[in-house]
């Protein structure tokens, strides 16, 4: 019989507090001993999720610079179909990556599922829409005038066009960090094309998922505490970044 | 009178419907026109398509002695003719990277582009200007910096859409004044203009754009005062 049944409601809450403040003041331990497992889940959540995103941001800004300034069949499609796969959610784009890597899909022969190549992969698919979506945003509202000044005076359209994203840059940036904080946190993705396996492709939030699961919460919340401080960290960045902007307009 | 550049046969239509269908326009060399025409006439699209910003579906340009057509005037007309905005458009910079900003495009080293952004402040009187961000500026001072901006990298011909609108009688005359200056040093100039009388003594014909030709209105009454302000008038 379960004895908690008889434990009044208040002891219970006070059961849990102290649980997680003991498991919280645990995690700050692991966290500042160095753990290497937790920095190693630390640097690879980081290792995919930047690489994802920086090679996902130059074509993101190309395809939403295109489909702002120029006319051409099937634009308005395209932009109907990026700013619905914005919201698509991480699992479907997980399995669908996964039928295709998987040993009998027809990306089999390429060996990447279950590799951080694969969480890579994944990770573009999913912030690529995004980034599109608020980056042609920002170009669609850009002033035109930019784009046509940067050229009459002499600018080549790929110097006119860094121009204008120099222009758009509070945006841009916005959008980019977006992106950023949809794939560091996701896990449906991960999990599916990246297998949980520790020291190859456990990242952040699986970890987060399998040590909450076991009922290891130091490392889960340590683990969580640092995904806290990178949004903290890049919300505020991106404040100050935008508050010097609205000074110099 | 000799031509700086000839454009035959400008045709384009905007949604459908023909907007322009110029059978001729010649700019005179170091001379200003002037260009009048009702709201929505084209004017603004005309000097898109002059400046090479905008493809017309049909064009020739007879330019230095060669007869071209639109793809191969582009890198001409881009070279040689700038064109500037209603309201001057100032890039989120100081003023005097804003007046750098084609001269780094065009490959000039830092040392050289400091020194012609120092002088070309100095033509225009913004020096006091030179370090404030662009954005903070007045529409007139805007325009100024914009004129700079442009007289920097020696343009051949101009286009100015309504440079002077919505401007104070100051600010109105100040502009005026760098026009006079850029005509006098040969720039060749086109003005399109609402208020013909602020720009009146500087142009030396007027034409105007209806039903998408144009035609010449008058010859300027103040052609010969200008003919006596520019130095240049009779060079070859």
């Amino acid at each position: 019989m379960d004895n908690n049944c008889f434990t009044p409601p208040r002891s219970k809450t006070l059961l849990a507090v102290t649980e997680i403040s003991l498991a919280s003041l645990t995690a700050f331990q692991l966290l500042l001993s160095g753990n290497s497992e937790i920095w190693q889940i630390i640097a690879l959540s980081f290792g995919v999720s930047v690489s994802a995103i920086i090679i996902a941001t130059p074509v993101a800004l190309i395809v939403s610079f295109t489909l702002a300034f120029f006319q051409f069949p099937l634009r308005r499609t395209l932009i109907a179909l990026f700013n619905t796969f914005m919201s698509i959610p991480a699992v479907i784009i997980g399995l669908t990556l996964y039928l295709l890597l998987s040993r009998s899909g027809p990306l089999g022969h390429l060996g990447l599922l279950f590799t951080s190549k694969a969480m890579v992969i994944g990770q573009i698919l999913l912030c690529f829409p995004l980034l599109v979506a608020m980056s042609h945003a920002s170009f669609q509202a850009a002033d035109r005038r930019a784009w046509e000044t940067a050229i009459t005076l002499g600018a080549k359209p790929w110097r006119a066009f860094f121009t204008l994203m120099h222009e758009l840059r509070f945006g841009l940036i916005a959008a980019v960090v977006a992106g950023f904080g949809r794939i560091i946190a996701e896990i449906g993705c991960s999990m599916m094309v990246g297998g949980n396996i520790l020291h190859a492709t456990r990242n952040i939030p699986t970890a987060i998922a399998l040590e909450t699961s076991k009922g290891e919460f130091a490392q889960g919340i340590a683990l969580g505490m640092v995904l806290l401080v990178l949004s903290l960290s890049l919300n505020a960045g991106v404040s100050i970044f935008q508050g010097k902007g609205e000074l110099r307009a | 009178m000799n031509n700086l550049i000839e454009f035959h046969d400008i045709r384009i239509r905007l949604a459908g419907k023909p907007l322009l269908n110029i059978t001729k326009l010649s700019v005179p060399m170091h001379q200003c026109t002037l260009l009048t025409g009702r709201n929505g006439s084209g004017k603004t699209t005309l000097f898109k398509i002059l400046s090479g910003l905008l493809k017309p579906d049909h064009i020739r340009v007879h330019y230095q002695g060669l007869q071209m057509n639109w793809r191969q005037a582009k890198p001409y007309i881009q070279r040689d003719v700038i064109y500037l905005h209603q309201q001057a458009y100032l890039f989120d910079a100081s003023v005097a990277d804003n007046i750098a900003y084609g001269l780094r495009r065009a490959g000039e080293k830092k040392a050289a582009a400091q020194r012609k952004v120092i002088q070309a402040l100095d033509w225009a009187d913004l020096t006091h200007l030179a370090h404030r961000p662009a954005k903070q500026l007045s529409g007139g001072e805007k325009q100024r910096v914009a004129l700079t901006r442009a007289r920097i990298l020696a343009p051949r011909l101009l286009l100015l859409d309504e440079p002077t609108a919505s401007m104070d009688g100051e600010a109105k005359q100040q502009t005026s004044l760098l026009l006079q200056r850029l005509k006098a040093e040969g720039v060749s100039i086109i003005i399109s203009s609402h208020e013909a009388h602020t720009v009146e003594n500087i142009a030396d014909q007027h034409l105007t754009l209806d039903n998408g030709d144009i035609r010449p209105l008058k010859q300027s009454a103040a052609h010969d005062k200008v003919t006596v302000l520019n130095p240049l008038k009779n060079t070859p």
